[in-house]
This record gives structure tokens, C-alpha cells and sequence, in this order.
């Protein structure tokens, strides 16, 4: 990074940037419109807003935290030891799933009358679906449980990265030979450390809590439904006076979540509080190691992907019958491709369009303004496609190819960035510095040398900000005005119709697209180093 | 007194050495030397209870009367100093003493981390961040916190190999000296013979795996 003397590059780099970020800011005048007081009057006096933002409160606090407690049990539980190398392998599969596909899958695994309920109902003697509210119900803690299980394989993900240093393994070691059994010494030595690293993670998973739409339409309470929802709806509906209520209610959403985030702050002060005074005291027996812990995240996971390929060929199925009564094609044959090559078209575009503005980026931007650039993962995404829709209107480009792509980039291009930032400030100096006394220039060095050697990274960012631009729903509904259909905005549309056949052909659909990108990424990169053993 | 009997160390299918026995007395430190790769640390690795999983092993080791290596490291009052001090860095340097000491009574335990500090020529670094202390302090710090967690036995894996030439010799001493006064049985993995406490016993450990095929 700034090896680069140019300016005009540099300065390519920056402006690059600038076109993704930076009209965003004036996008989100418009929603000055709901800082008005009788517009907030109007937005309280609405009886659906207070349940809406029990709702939403209720399902990001419990998504957060409990998500933050299964990746921090799971951990515990598994490192260092061999089953947690075995768990990290499993983990980009398992991130590549889009969320509404995860969520349609738990719907037909945990609804009344879904795949669990069926195989208990022999043994509860049940002929008709039991009437329980295991999915939508009025509180969001179904959906608050369910996202919870998601953003845990995620801060799994991110703990691997911080677990990857050597010292904290023997500073388990050391800690245990002064006689501390593993939890304790988890309790007392690693998560002090460990947790601030989870800060930021833990502010992308709370942000996304607060404004998911698309997992809150599926699994979410109906009416009133999260505060996210009906923001969205309030502001794409056609009445100004209830699109000024939307802008109050984006407003009031990103409120929440910056009183959330205190709250975590205070949580955490509190917590290292309790460090202060090491006391001394052994908990006996505190060895104990539950190495199958793993098993149950990953079960429900292969679960629920199987239960939307099961549903995508059944014929008829009645209730308490715990398979299909007959199996058919028909819903694979009778698909809407239209779809499919909408959301192909726009995930290549936007990760080829993402990666030479990150490789540029890398390459000969200020590293000083990085940091900037991950800022859209840790806000709550409504108003962003918010300010993203009204900057497009004023440009004339709402509802083009070209504004949905563009409306994909804002959260393409930071997760392209985390996923190359490393490797690429890890990439051996020394090698450019060869390059350099072979009188390469500068491009021909990232060229020859080191885009070849990051070729690895450089195909897994292609496959996140892929696997990414598919699972967008608010940006491509708002940027697209309406007009772009892709499987993930049909699965979402279908989830409320009554044809899980169709619905789950589009979800499977969303789930085999970035899955086969990440394949595709794993075996170029494979082949690529197949003559070259110190290059794999 | 520790005492090894009949261990032997594999790595894979791969034997590292067999049938070797040793006996430490209170106060002595055994020196093992040997050349990368023979297992000198693996063995060290062993008697802590901190194996790879990649090596297995078998023999008997006891402590004072008792076998303890079917126990888990914290159950074995080992410890064990390495290459770097790793104090916790989020700890200040008198919290790093208390998490080893045994509990009681709070007053009483700070004074005497206080006391003991000043004894070794720490005083005034309590409330110190461990990352603002000089090498030579943090080596100190490390050694006091293996020694307040009052182990049965020490290992040393060449806890003086990073520390430059000028603070090496008066460590060492340091080392040796609270571990004569205090009684403990240690075992010292190195590759400087410089690190061998006079009169201490050599034990080569590749030289061992030749006797022993001959």
C-alpha cells in the first residue's frame, strides 16, 4: 500500500471511492423531512410504532447477545483442540448462505407445520399442526433466535482470525499450569482479550438486527411487524405524509440502535469491572470439555438446507407425514429463469466492479482513510438504501442497471476490502522489493508478481462480494424501483404466498448461487497451483 | 522431587526417544540439551500435560509420592516458564501476581505480591501495563507469577534465550537462586551451554537415544 508516487492513481483510487460512498450523503437530505415534530407526533400517535420497536429491540438484543454467547461457547468448548481447525473449514459454506434462504429453510423446519413438527407428530399423536407460534411470533423472539444462530457463525469467523495467534494458545498453556481448568482460564485471561476484538463484529451484527427487512418479512411477527419493515413500507408508499413518517421511523431506528450500543458499552464496562481483582480461587472441576457443541449449529444448518431441497421436490404432502407423498420435478421445470441470470448479471458485475475499485484501493489510496470504508457495516442498512434511492432519483438513474449495481457496491466493496486487507498487508515486502531490482514497473509487479501470488484471496473476495450482491434486498427493491427481480427478492416475495414448492426452488436457487462461486473460487484456485507446491 | 520413569516419546510412527528415566531432587535443576528435533521440548511439553496431539508417549511421572501424569495441566501444580514472560497483557503487573497466588484474604495477598516484588527489585511496578516494563523487569515479573501459584515443580524452556547477553547472566542467577531457596525441582531445556547452572547435571538427549540403541 501507497507504494504508488503517481497522483493520478492515486487520486483514481480515491475518486473511485468517492462515487460509491460519498452521494449516499446528499441521498439522505430527504429524510431531514423526518425530523420535524409533528412528524414524530404522528409517528408515536401510530399505534403499530411502539410494538413495531418492541419488536425490533426485542429481536436485535437477543440476536446480538445470544449470538455473541454461541460463538463464545462454541470456542470455549472447542479450542485449542482438534475439532476447532475441523470447524473452521465448515464455516465459509455456512456464511456463503444468503439469509433469506437460511430463513425460509428454518421456517420449513420450525414452523407448525414444518419438517420437526412432522417427525414429532407420531409421537404426540398429532393430526393437524400444532398451534404453536414457533416462527412469527408477536414478540420477534423466534426471529431474534434464528438470526442468532446466523450472526454466531459469523463471529465464529472472526474469533478464528483472532485465535490464529500463537501467543494466546500458550498463554492458555501458562495459565492452566497455575492451576486454572480451561473455562476459568477462558473467563479469567482469554475473553478479556478476545471480546474488544469482537467490538466491531459485534456492531455489524446489531446494526444488521436493527434494520433487517428481508429475514424480519419471513420469520418475523405480521402486524404490526419490526420497526424496520414498517419503515420500508412507510417510506415506498405513495402518500407523502407516510413517507415522512418512514424517514422519522429510519431516524427512529438508528436511535435505537445507538442507545443499543451504549448499552453494550455499559455492559462491557461492567463486565471488566469484574476483572479487576483476580481473588485466586480454582473452581474444581472446571475441565470439562463438551467437544460435540458443534454439532447441534452445524445439524440444524445441513437441516434446514435439506428441508428446502426436500420441498423443492415434493408433490403433495400432507401434514403429519413425515416425507413427501410423492416427488416431482415440476417445480425446477416451470421456474422463472428471468430471476436467476437478473441476480448472475448483478452479483458478477458488482464483484468485478468491486474488486478493481478494493485492488486499486489497496494498491494506491491513503490506508489512513480505510477505516471509512467498512462504515456501512455497522449501520443500519434502511436508511442507507434510503439515501441511496433519493440520490438516484436526483440523478435519473432510479430503477437502471447500472443505480442497482451501484447500490449493491456500498456493501460489496467493504467486505471485499476486510476479506484482502490482510493478505494483502501481509504480502512479503521483500518480493516487491525483488521485483523492483528486476526493473518491473509498477503495475507490471502487481501484474507478474503480486496479484498472481494473492490470487487465492483476491478469487475468495470475488466470491463474498458475489455471495454479498445476491443476498441485497432493500438495496435492490429501493435502487431497482421495483423493477428487478432476483431470487432473492422473489423468495421474499413468495415467502408470504402459500406455494412452498416455487418458494423453495427460489431459495435453494439463492443458496446454490454463491455456494457455486465459493466452489468455483476453491477448485481455480487449486488448479491454478497445481505444478507449484510453495504456492498453494 | 520429580521423577520420571521409562518415558518414551513418539512422533506419529516415529520414535524421538525411549526408556528414559531421571530423578530431580528439591532445589536441583537437571539440564536437558540436544540438538533441534530430538524432543527435548515435546518432553518438556509432556511433563507440563501440554502435548501435541500429533506425538504420544508413555512412562510414569511423580511428583513428591504422587503420579500425576494422567492428570490435566492445572491439577499437576507444574508450571512452566517459557521464551517470552507472557504476562497478561490485560492485566496490570499486580494483577498478574494475584491470578497465580492461592486465595485469602485480599489486604493480605496484596502485601505480600508488594513484598515480594520489592525483593526483586520491582518495586513501585505494581500497578504497571506488563507492555511499559524493560525485558529484564518482565522476565523478573514472569518468574515471581510461576513461583506464586507455589508449583511442585518448574520448567524452564529456554526462558533465556530472547533476553540480550547483558541480562542474562544476572537472571539466570535470579532463576536459580529462588528456586534453591525455595526447594523446587526444575527441569531447564537449552541449547546454550552457557545456561547450565554450575555443577548442574547434563542430560544430552541425543547422545541418550544412541546409548539407548547401542
Amino acid at each position: 500500500m501507497g507504494q504508488c508516487r503517481q497522483c493520478l492513481p492515486g487520486a483514481l483510487a480515491i475518486a473511485g471511492m468517492a462515487v460509491v460512498f460519498l452521494p449516499v450523503l446528499p441521498g439522505l437530505l430527504p429524510l431531514a423531512q423526518g425530523l420535524e415534530l409533528a412528524v414524530w407526533r404522528g409517528l408515536l400517535a401510530d399505534a403499530q410504532t411502539l410494538v413495531a420497536l418492541r419488536v425490533t429491540v426485542i429481536s436485535s438484543v437477543v440476536s446480538t447477545l445470544l449470538a455473541l454467547l454461541l460463538a463464545l461457547l462454541l470456542t470455549m468448548a472447542l479450542y485449542p483442540g482438534p475439532r476447532w481447525p475441523a470447524l473452521q473449514r465448515r464455516l465459509p459454506a455456512l456464511l456463503a448462505m444468503p439469509h433469506a434462504a437460511f430463513a425460509i429453510g428454518a421456517f420449513f423446519l420450525l414452523a407448525p407445520s414444518g419438517w420437526l413438527a412432522r417427525w414429532l407428530a407420531p409421537l404426540a399423536g398429532w393430526d393437524v399442526p400444532p398451534d404453536w407460534q414457533t416462527v412469527r411470533d408477536p414478540y420477534g423472539l423466534s426471529l431474534g433466535l434464528l438470526l442468532a444462530v446466523k450472526e454466531a457463525i459469523f463471529l465464529l469467523w472472526m474469533l478464528a482470525a483472532v485465535l490464529q495467534e500463537g501467543a494466546l494458545q500458550r498463554q492458555m498453556t501458562l495459565a492452566r499450569s497455575l492451576g486454572y481448568g480451561r473455562w476459568q482460564v477462558w473467563w479469567l485471561c482469554l475473553l478479556p482479550q478476545v471480546l474488544p476484538r469482537l467490538g466491531w463484529p459485534l456492531l455489524a451484527v446489531l446494526a444488521y438486527g436493527v434494520s433487517v427487512v428481508d429475514v424480519a418479512l419471513i420469520l418475523g411477527p405480521g402486524s404490526p411487524p419490526s420497526l424496520a419493515v414498517l419503515a420500508w413500507r412507510w417510506l415506498a408508499d405513495p402518500e407523502l405524509a407516510l413517507q415522512a413518517r418512514g424517514a422519522a421511523a429510519s431516524w427512529l431506528l438508528l436511535l435505537v440502535f445507538l442507545l443499543l450500543c451504549g448499552c453494550g458499552l455499559l455492559l462491557w464496562r461492567l463486565l471488566r469491572a469484574a476483572w479487576r481483582q483476580p481473588h485466586g480461587r480454582r473452581w474444581a472441576g472446571a475441565s470439562w470439555q463438551p467437544r460435540w457443541l458443534a454439532w447441534p449449529l452445524l445439524g440444524f444448518c445441513y437441516l434446514l438446507a435439506l428441508a428446502l431441497l426436500l420441498w423443492s421436490l415434493a408433490g403433495p404432502w400432507f401434514f403429519p407425514a413425515a416425507l413427501p407423498q410423492s416427488w416431482t420435478l415440476a417445480g425446477w421445470q416451470q421456474l422463472d429463469t428471468a430471476p436467476l441470470f437478473t441476480s448472475l448479471g448483478l452479483g458478477l458485475a458488482s464483484a468485478g466492479i468491486g474488486l478493481a475499485l478494493v485492488l486499486l484501493w489497496l494498491e494506491c489510496g491513503p490506508p489512513a482513510l480505510s477505516r471509512w470504508l467498512y462504515l456501512p457495516l455497522i449501520l443500519p442498512a434502511l436508511p442507507l438504501a434510503a439515501g441511496q434511492y433519493h440520490a438516484l432519483l436526483m440523478a435519473g438513474l432510479a430503477g437502471s442497471g447500472f443505480g442497482v449495481v451501484w447500490s449493491h457496491l456500498l456493501w460489496v466493496v467493504p467486505y471485499m476490502l476486510l476479506t484482502l486487507y490482510k493478505p494483502y498487508l501481509e504480502f512479503d515486502t521483500r518480493m516487491i522489493t525483488l521485483a523492483r531490482s528486476l526493473g518491473l514497473s509498477h503495475w507490471q509487479r502487481c501484474w507478474r508478481i503480486k496479484w498472481p501470488l494473492l490470487l487465492r484471496p483476491i478469487l475468495a473476495a470475488l466470491a463474498i462480494g458475489f455471495a454479498v450482491s445476491i443476498a441485497q434486498y432493500l438495496p435492490t427493491l429501493f435502487a431497482g424501483g421495483g423493477r428487478f427481480a432476483t431470487v432473492t427478492t422473489e423468495a421474499v416475495a413468495l415467502s408470504s404466498g402459500g406455494n412452498r414448492r416455487v418458494l423453495a426452488v427460489q431459495a435453494m436457487l439463492q443458496l446454490v448461487l454463491p455456494m457455486l462461486m465459493f466452489a468455483l473460487a476453491t477448485l481455480l484456485g487449486q488448479w491454478a497451483g497445481r505444478h507449484r507446491q510453495g504456492w498453494r | 522431587m520429580l521423577e520420571l520413569h521409562n518415558a518414551a516419546l513418539r512422533l506419529g510412527d516415529a520414535p524421538l526417544f525411549s526408556d528414559l528415566s531421571f530423578a530431580v531432587a528439591a532445589g536441583e535443576v537437571l539440564t536437558l540439551m540436544g540438538p533441534s528435533g530430538c524432543g527435548k521440548s515435546s518432553l518438556l511439553a509432556w511433563l507440563l500435560g501440554a502435548l501435541p496431539p500429533a506425538f504420544s508417549a508413555t512412562g510414569e511421572l511423580w511428583l513428591g509420592g504422587q503420579r500425576v501424569d494422567g492428570l490435566p495441566i492445572e491439577a499437576r501444580q507444574i508450571g512452566i516458564l517459557f521464551q517470552d514472560d507472557l504476562l497478561f497483557p490485560h492485566l496490570s503487573v499486580l494483577q498478574n501476581l494475584l491470578l497465580a497466588m492461592p486465595p485469602g484474604p485480599a489486604a493480605q495477598r496484596r502485601e505480600r505480591a508488594g513484598q515480594l516484588l520489592a525483593e526483586v527489585g520491582l518495586a513501585g511496578l505494581a500497578e504497571r501495563d506488563p507492555a511499559t516494563l524493560s525485558g529484564g523487569q518482565r522476565a523478573r515479573a514472569g518468574l515471581l507469577r510461576a513461583l506464586l501459584a507455589e508449583p511442585r515443580a518448574l520448567l524452564l524452556d529456554e526462558p533465556f534465550s530472547k533476553l540480550d547477553m547483558a541480562l542474562r547472566g544476572p537472571y539466570r542467577q535470579f532463576v536459580f537462586a529462588q528456586l534453591a531457596a525455595r526447594g523446587i525441582p526444575a527441569v531447564l531445556v537449552t541449547h546454550d551451554p552457557g545456561d547450565v547452572p554450575p555443577g548442574g547435571r547434563v542430560l544430552q538427549l541425543a547422545d541418550y537415544q544412541e546409548s539407548a540403541h547401542v
